[in-house]
């Protein structure tokens, strides 16, 4: 193996991890805020992949159309999983961590199906611009064009919500009812507000992150069910309700992806499982979590 | 004391008269509740007693399925050997996995099962020449002397299942059973009356997986064949909606929930090819309507079928 | 509180009564088909596509009084879920409730699999239309199961000939397969080993690449492939994963690098892919409607099916509606729909199907058919690329011999 293809290799792990963190930042978001696992998040990832084709096909004639998709993608997303949490979420922070399970599991069985008749069992591919349908080469390694801006759109949603949490005033409450809601809710803070638009943005986040995979590969039904699971593991390994333990995640679990695919390519899955299952019995709130509810 | 076993005892009745009265199809959809219906029992052993999500328990019923699977198809032998050596295999595994889980409690705990399932899935899923990957096992005949109709089968499993059953309800009322209620109900307490919280866990856990690996040994023969989907997370999902429709404060919720989860779906799948969107609407509608279960909704409504130490519902961070 | 869960009681109750009165209506017509196939999930795609194929021939055959002039055939859809356990409980569903005489199953062989004791035991047909591994037929053969569709090793074998051809020609040494985890993906990998050791003794295979059904991200695969810098690639992916994997490949410029010769490319990709599929690859299908438009059966076919459903028949709707047809010259040759003596009528028989006169193997029930490569290009009359100089193999030229089989039957015991 020389230097360049395990550079490649590099790449091609930063590519899949980005797209995971993607996926996983709404998840931690909403699991560290409202201590909901949001089963249904995948589901509106795809749905965020299957807008984003609906408006790329509406805007076709435009070069503008297949960017702008995206983010409208995950409005639309978002739109969905501001009524989900109007009408059903909302009504479970308070119940047991089965029924919570449960009721998101079950959106996500609801969903499947209302992708499926909305946009039939066809799988949709998007054509992508000119500018990037040819590789780029970085010290000799090919890399997707596409993927350029794919991690610099991971990193944009990183620091935005770096940003956010920070430095916003609605960063610092959501940030405090991670640690302790009863305290935010003391300080006269309208938490059931703040809950509903905490989990408009994760949700923003799984549709655009939905926007983003669409033009890789194509879209198809079932892609939600395998990218749950590992969005899961990520979320474990980095620490619920971590931004940077979500990315540090998402980046070792797409470069042990990438790395075992090379060396013992039927492992990978399960040596993901492995890592999962050794950080929950050695630190159960993950790289970067911190240690206090259970 | 007449009411305690006056509806397990109806309940065995009926199901000894159905299969003379429904047609062919309902008896091998009872033969699958009775299944369902003891892997939701070993399920809510670990739930409903010992207040722990489990959702990874697929693994054990996978477990056990290919004891059995394995041990006919390649070896030759006889069923009856097979179910203890499939208890005894789902048993072990579960002794190793669940000596890591029994440490962590809640969310964590849900999803270090739900690790480890996985992890059974994939190794299962990825060793062909052992398992036959996701082809599955084919050609697991039931002996000769259960014949090949319906019903013989069917009372095979009946009798597995009720000793099975009887089993868990025997464990369940034992000291040892009180002793997961007070864990559940308040583990630090538990732990400070001296008793080892954690190798009670275990020991609870590896049960559970025992009776999930039996459950799991009378699913290759009904189908005739096993196949890796029976480890997955999705499959560990069913003993939980089966326990939250049936009843998770119930000993008999969870077989009640598999008699209405299974039936349901089979009506549901006849007609529809958007069975999991019936499904999802119904789990909610059971979640926010009916918190406590089918049973949990009759013993309101009837108090006497209240049994006094489940009244009071388990408390769970 | 009380109220709220009595009206809830209630409500299942009356949920309940609904789901059993609307299951319970069955007329009894007279031939109950069934067909159990992949309709969530992976399988989805393919199998749509089959049943509109089954759907137009059922019409087309009741438009003429049914089966024998007097049968209707009644259809009967259930989804398989792509799960063997699903799979045989809807079948099971099927023959009991149903009462089907025969069942058309499955996109995934190893439900296919798991049906063949069912239907043997139930004495129901099955009939395999899209999955297509050869161990539905090989070992425990059940002379209730028949298949149409050409077999893994048939096109296994169909591949590594105009593989090694290639190799042999071009000097190829080194090469690396990229197979799906699963029944399909795993035979036709080792079937094709197996053969180009035989065909091209001067290839090695570099390594082997397992991606998990239902991968959507290739990417580590092809950068990992790319820096193995092999002669060629040889890969078996499956429907919707091959979509991905080459959509993905190809903006890495991997095809500009590595030839990728004898892949699975059918209709439906040709039709997905129509504006981005890399032109002048050469590869393999298994019913391309294009390869038999001299046959009249087949322009009716995709004129009908065109006129029903405005796209073009893709391989899987062609091997369907072959299933439909084979099934129906089975009924009239034992002039009866008693299905003991349909068996027994099929067995070696010769059908007269859209992709011409062909015949079922009386060893294995395997539909001597063929396989079909050629090399990807534009052509003016179809709004997606063909194939051109497309390359027949028979299947008397790419079946396994007998011999083999009796021997693997016999090792199986």
């Amino acid at each position: 193996m020389d230097i360049t293809s395990l550079f490649t290799q590099f790449l091609s792990g930063l590519t899949y991890g980005t797209i995971l963190f993607l996926v996983a930042a709404g998840l931690s978001l909403i699991f560290g805020v409202m201590n909901i696992l949001n089963f249904a998040h995948a589901a509106l990832w795809l749905m965020g992949a299957y807008f984003s084709y609906t408006f790329w096909n509406l805007m076709q004639d435009y070069s503008f159309g297949f960017w702008l998709s995206i983010p409208l993608a995950g409005l639309a997303a978002a739109a969905v999983g501001w009524v989900m949490e109007v009408v059903l979420i909302k009504r479970i922070y308070k119940r047991e961590l089965y029924e919570q399970l449960l009721i998101t599991y079950s959106i996500a069985l609801i969903l499947s199906d209302t992708i499926k008749l909305t946009w039939g069992v066809t799988n949709k591919l998007i054509v992508r611009p000119e500018i990037i349908q040819k590789p780029v080469f970085i010290f000799g390694a090919p890399l997707d064009s596409y993927f350029i801006f794919v991690i610099l759109a991971g990193a944009a949603v990183a620091s935005g919500l770096w940003w956010f949490l920070k430095y916003t005033r609605y960063g610092h409450i959501v940030k405090a009812a991670v640690h302790s809601r009863e305290m935010v809710a003391a300080l006269g803070i309208p938490i059931p507000r703040i809950y509903t638009w905490v989990f408009t943005l994760g949700i923003f986040l799984a549709g655009f992150a939905g926007g983003i995979q669409a033009p890789i590969g194509s879209i198809t039904l079932g892609m939600d069910t395998a990218i749950i699971i590992q969005a899961f593991c990520v979320v474990v390994i980095g620490g619920f309700g971590s931004l940077l333990g979500t990315l540090v995640g998402s980046l070792i679990v797409g470069e042990v992806m990438s790395f075992t695919i090379l060396f013992w390519p039927e492992g990978a899955m399960v040596l993901i499982f492995v890592i999962t299952a050794a950080i929950l019995i050695v630190r159960p709130w993950g790289l970067f979590g911190t240690p206090m509810r259970t | 004391m007449k009411n305690k076993y006056l509806f397990p005892v109806a309940l065995f009745l009926l199901a000894i008269a159905l299969p003379y009265i429904v047609p062919e199809f309902w008896v091998h959809v009872l033969t699958e509740i009775l299944i369902m219906g003891l892997f939701a029992a070993s399920f809510n052993m670990v739930f409903g007693y010992m207040g722990q999500l489990t959702f990874g328990h697929a693994a054990y019923y996978g477990v056990g399925a290919y004891t059995t699977g394995l041990l006919m198809v390649k070896a030759n032998v006889p069923l009856l050997l097979c179910l203890p050596l499939s208890m005894l295999s789902a048993g072990l595994c579960a002794a190793v996995l669940g000596y890591f889980c029994v440490k962590l409690r809640g969310i964590y705990f849900a999803i270090l099962t739900m690790a480890f399932g996985q992890l059974v899935y994939y190794i299962i899923f990825q060793w062909y020449s052992f398992t036959g990957g996701d082809n599955g096992l084919q050609g697991i005949v039931p002996p000769a002397f259960l014949g090949k109709a319906a019903n013989p089968y069917y009372f095979f499993t009946l009798i597995v299942v009720a000793i099975g059953m009887i089993a868990l309800w025997i464990i369940s009322e034992s000291p040892f059973g009180y002793t997961m209620r007070a864990i559940r109900d308040n583990a630090e307490r538990t732990e400070f009356i001296g008793i080892n919280v954690q190798r009670y866990m275990h020991l609870n856990f590896i049960i559970a997986a025992m009776f999930a690996g039996l459950a799991g040994a009378l699913w290759g023969p009904f189908n005739r064949s096993v196949a890796p989907d029976l480890c997955n997370w999705q499959h560990s999902g069913m003993p939980v909606f089966m326990t939250v429709m049936g009843g998770p404060f119930n000993f008999l919720g969870p077989l009640i929930g598999s008699a209405i989860y299974t039936m349901l779906m089979a009506f549901v799948t006849s007609f529809t090819e958007y069975w999991p969107m019936v499904s999802g609407i119904i789990i909610i509608l059971v979640v926010l309507l009916l918190p406590g279960g089918l049973l949990g909704l009759l013993e309101d409504k009837f108090p006497f079928l209240r049994r006094k130490d489940d009244s009071e519902k388990g408390a769970e961070e | 509180m009380d109220f709220r869960k009595t009206a809830a009681f209630f409500v299942t109750v009356i949920a309940c009564i609904i789901f059993l009165g609307a299951s319970g209506v069955k007329a009894g017509e007279p031939y109950n088909l069934g067909v159990a196939l992949g309709l969530t999930g992976a399988g989805a795609l393919y199998s749509a596509d089959g049943v509109e194929g089954i759907k137009l021939a059922v019409e087309e055959i009741n438009a003429k009084g049914g089966f024998l002039g007097q049968h209707k055939v009644e259809l009967f859809i259930r989804d398989s879920q792509t799960k063997p356990d699903v799979g045989v409980r809807e079948v099971k569903d099927l023959i009991l409730r149903d009462k089907i005489r025969a069942v058309i199953n499955d996109y995934s062989s190893a439900v296919a699999m798991a049906v063949k004791p069912i239907a043997q035991e139930y004495k129901v047909l099955h009939i395999a239309s899209i999955s297509n591994s050869e161990n539905i037929t090989k070992i425990n053969p059940s002379p209730y199961t028949f298949q149409v569709v050409p077999n893994s090793y048939m096109q296994a074998k169909a591949a590594s000939v105009g593989i090694a051809k290639i190799a042999n020609q071009k000097g190829w040494k080194e090469y690396i397969t990229i197979a799906s985890d699963y029944e399909w993906g795993r035979s036709t990998q080792a079937e094709a080993v197996k053969f180009l050791k035989e065909l091209a003794p001067n290839l090695t295979l570099k390594k082997e690449f397992w991606p998990r059904l239902g991968e959507t991200q290739f990417t580590s695969y092809i950068t990992g492939i790319m820096a193995m810098k092999p002669d060629f690639v040889f890969g078996s992916v499956a429907s919707n994963d091959n979509v991905a994997w080459m959509e993905q490949a190809k903006t890495y410029g991997f095809f500009d690098k590595i030839p990728y010769p004898g892949s699975l490319i059918t209709v439906t990709e040709l039709q997905l892919q129509a504006k981005t599929l890399p032109r002048n690859m050469i590869a393999l299908t298994r019913a391309p409607f294009f390869a038999h438009m001299d046959n009249p059966m087949m322009t009716d076919f995709v004129k009908n099916y065109r006129a029903k459903y405005n796209k073009f028949p893709s391989d899987w709707a062609v091997l369907s509606y072959d299933a439909v047809y084979a099934l129906k010259q089975g009924v009239e040759k034992a002039k009866t729909i008693d299905t003991e003596k349909v068996k027994d009528a099929m067995k070696g028989m010769t059908v007269n199907l859209t992709r011409g006169k062909l015949a079922f193997r009386t060893i294995d029930n395997q539909l001597s058919c063929s396989s079909y490569m050629g090399t990807i290009a534009d052509d003016p009359r179809y709004p997606f690329p063909i194939y051109k100089e497309i390359v027949e193999v028979k299947g008397s030229e790419s079946e396994r011999p007998e011999s083999e089989i009796l021997e693997a039957r016999k090792a199986a015991k």
